[in-house]
């Protein structure tokens, strides 16, 4: 099945001869741009203002790496926890799966890092010091004047300033708004690693941002090459209505369709791409050709709704379903990803405690008693720093020694707690299990289970393991 | 825009499900990537390979293992002399002495005197007093007795501070000790 359309020159950011077609999106109003700007800052903000939230005196979300402490609102993690993430990973990629069945590729034209900050900042600052699409088009074919270097000069340190700001931001994830502050306070070389990663990133952001744009998403980003698999002719996507648009022609020509052909999706649309010429892989589903043809239909005094959000069905006259079968095996699976994930979330302890032997022999003798040395590793998972007590359960002719039976552990730290018990040989029958409680100063107790190991038949001295010092 | 002769794809084939196909060039700044690349590799294989002026990945590990291998000093027998030297050095005595409060008290109390362990500041030693054999006894350990080897938890380096730490406790007689265990051990300096 070919296509319908006519025989138009398809439009591209990049051109047959492989030279880039540099795109000079033109200024667009209406009401998803609004939305769409009101979204891009709230998501600023909220990455802006993470790193400054403290919930029980750490970060909002500072993933420690070098450390392997992990504080997400609230909760501290080790490195003993990552199996946690494959469940919160594998619900978030089917959850987006899942939305990008239903609603296309909202998540590029409304949520995508990339689109947030080209869209709401580095095109903005580009905007005010170079003006419109026109002027800018002119003054860069135009030969190199005192104003356009000024104006090139400005735009390019504005944008070396955000890049930066952005790139200690994202370092503030990972080591903590205290200590960036610490580090910019003190020489590059006192913490080279970290200035190299802030230097490396904000190059990165820079380059990505001033000039690489929308070839990321066009050649480069993964989820846009997948989105001939994802969609379906039911899944939302920013179409034209070629049949109510078609043909195409003047407005004074009374044969011609809704569409007046006035080029201003074209020129609004920040992949360079003609949204006529039907769904396309370079289609960021950004909104801005509906917007831009919106405004021209109301000019023309016609419905809105030329270029829509509608699924490829739904643009084609055919009926709009919902409910499919592949969208119902992406909520099972997402939602299952995300159940689990919570579920192992909200049953994390607050400390870990494992009973250990000492290392050698299982059990030693000592005169007429035999004698078990255990090590209980503890982990305090908490936030906070608090103090574990160590007490044996009291278990008829054992006699226990705790010599460290009070442990004050700062938040993620670990301690070993040595543990002895002895029972006379006469006492002791296989299998015995002694139960020792662990209470912490923040309200947890766990009663944990240690096996007695002996020799068998009592007391028959000969034939053991251990041996009389 | 039309007007714009690079814009203007030609249909090259069609294949069987319809779909069109251009004859485009790929985008000259994934060339320059990928040129880049192999410009690049053949500096790397001179630099790596035939030069040899980098470190190879053998060779870099080669040496990380003999840095491991100098600071654990696994291999590097020691001798009475070099510990009783370290009984003589401060720092290595408060690194000595931090180790035996989180490692031996538990069983050797926090004096030395001795709680399942035995009393370490007396004459009387079960595997012998002097440095080489406490050296011996915390690296090794005695495991049917219940005495673990601290030398792979520890590192030679540690565990020789914690030995030069416990040669200072000999003979003190802490009050509370436990009564003396094995033979008497007769120092030699």
């Amino acid at each position: 099945m070919t296509t319908h359309l006519p025989v138009i020159p398809p439009k591209s950011s990049l051109r047959i001869d492989g030279t880039r077609n540099f795109v000079y999106p033109a200024d667009v109003k209406g009401r998803f741009t609004i939305a769409r700007n009101a979204l891009f800052y709230a998501l600023i903000g909220v990455y802006a203002a993470l790193p400054w939230i403290q919930i029980r005196g750490n970060p909002a979300v500072y993933l420690d790496i070098a450390e392997r402490k992990f504080f997400l609102f609230g909760a501290t993690f080790n490195a003993q926890d990552i199996w946690m993430t494959v469940f919160l990973l594998t619900g978030a990629a089917f959850g987006l799966v899942f939305a990008t069945a239903l609603l296309g590729r909202a998540w590029c034209g409304w949520a995508c890092p990339q689109t947030v900050f080209l869209e709401a900042v580095y095109r903005r600052i580009e905007r005010f010091v170079e003006g419109p699409r026109e002027k800018r088009m002119r003054r860069d074919e135009g030969p190199w004047t005192m104003n356009k270097l000024a104006r090139k000069l400005v735009v390019h340190t504005l944008w070396i300033v955000v890049s930066l700001v952005l790139a200690h931001v994202f370092l503030s994830y990972f080591v903590s708004l205290r200590q960036l502050f610490d580090m910019m306070r003190h020489r590059p070389a006192e913490h080279p690693e970290a200035f190299l990663v802030v230097m490396a990133l904000a190059g990165l952001f820079y380059f990505d941002f001033a000039w690489f744009r929308e070839q990321f998403c066009v050649v480069m980003c993964p989820y846009g090459r997948l989105q001939s698999v994802l969609l379906d002719p039911d899944s939302l996507v920013v179409g034209y209505d070629a049949g109510r648009g078609e043909p195409r022609g003047k407005v004074k020509d009374p044969s011609r369709g809704a569409c007046v052909d006035c080029n201003r999706c074209v020129v609004v649309c920040p992949t360079g791409i003609d949204i006529r010429n039907g769904l396309q892989m370079d289609c960021i589903a950004c909104t801005q050709c509906i917007d831009a043809c919106d405004e021209v239909m109301d000019k023309v005094e016609q419905p809105r709704g030329l270029i829509r959000y509608d699924s490829q069905n739904g643009l084609a006259g055919k009926p709009r379903r919902v409910v499919r079968s592949r969208v119902l095996v992406y909520t099972g699976l997402g939602a299952l990803g995300l159940l689990v994930a919570t579920l192992s979330l909200s049953r994390h302890e607050r400390f870990e405690s494992n009973v250990l032997r000492v290392q050698g022999a299982p059990y030693v003798l000592d005169g007429d008693d035999v004698r078990n040395a255990y090590r209980l590793h503890l982990i305090n998972k908490d936030g906070r720093a608090t103090t574990f007590h160590v007490m044996p359960e009291a278990t008829p002719g054992v006699s226990f020694i705790v010599p460290l039976p009070d442990v004050k552990l700062e938040s993620l730290a670990s301690a070993d707690v040595p543990l002895f018990a002895t029972m006379p040989r006469s006492a002791f029958h296989p299998p015995r299990t002694l139960r020792i409680v662990v209470t912490s100063d923040l309200g947890d107790t766990r009663t944990m289970m240690a096996p007695f190991l002996g020799p068998e038949g009592g007391a028959t001295p000969h034939a053991t393991l251990g041996a009389t010092p | 825009m039309s007007s714009d002769p690079g814009t203007e794809q030609k249909v090259v084939h069609v294949t069987g499900d319809g779909i069109e196909e251009f004859d485009s060039h790929l985008p000259n700044w994934w060339l320059v990537t990928f040129f880049g690349a192999i410009v690049f590799s053949i500096g790397y294989w001179f630099y790596f390979q035939v030069f040899q002026i980098g470190e190879t990945n053998q060779a870099a590990w080669r040496r990380e293992v003999a840095e491991i291998a100098e600071r654990s000093g696994q291999n590097v027998p020691v001798t009475a002399q070099q510990l009783a030297e370290l009984s003589k050095d401060p720092a290595v005595l408060a690194e000595g002495k931090q180790i035996f409060v989180s490692t031996c008290v538990a069983c050797h109390a926090l004096n030395g005197g001795g709680v399942v362990g035995p009393n370490l500041t007396d004459e009387y030693w079960i595997h012998g007093g002097g440095p080489e054999q406490i050296y011996a006894t915390v690296k090794d350990g005695v495991p049917v007795k219940g005495m673990p080897a601290w030398g792979p938890q520890l590192g030679a380096t540690r565990a020789q501070a914690v030995t030069a730490y416990v040669l200072t406790l000999r003979n003190t007689h802490a009050p509370g000790g436990k009564p003396p265990q094995g033979d008497k051990f007769a120092q030699a300096n």
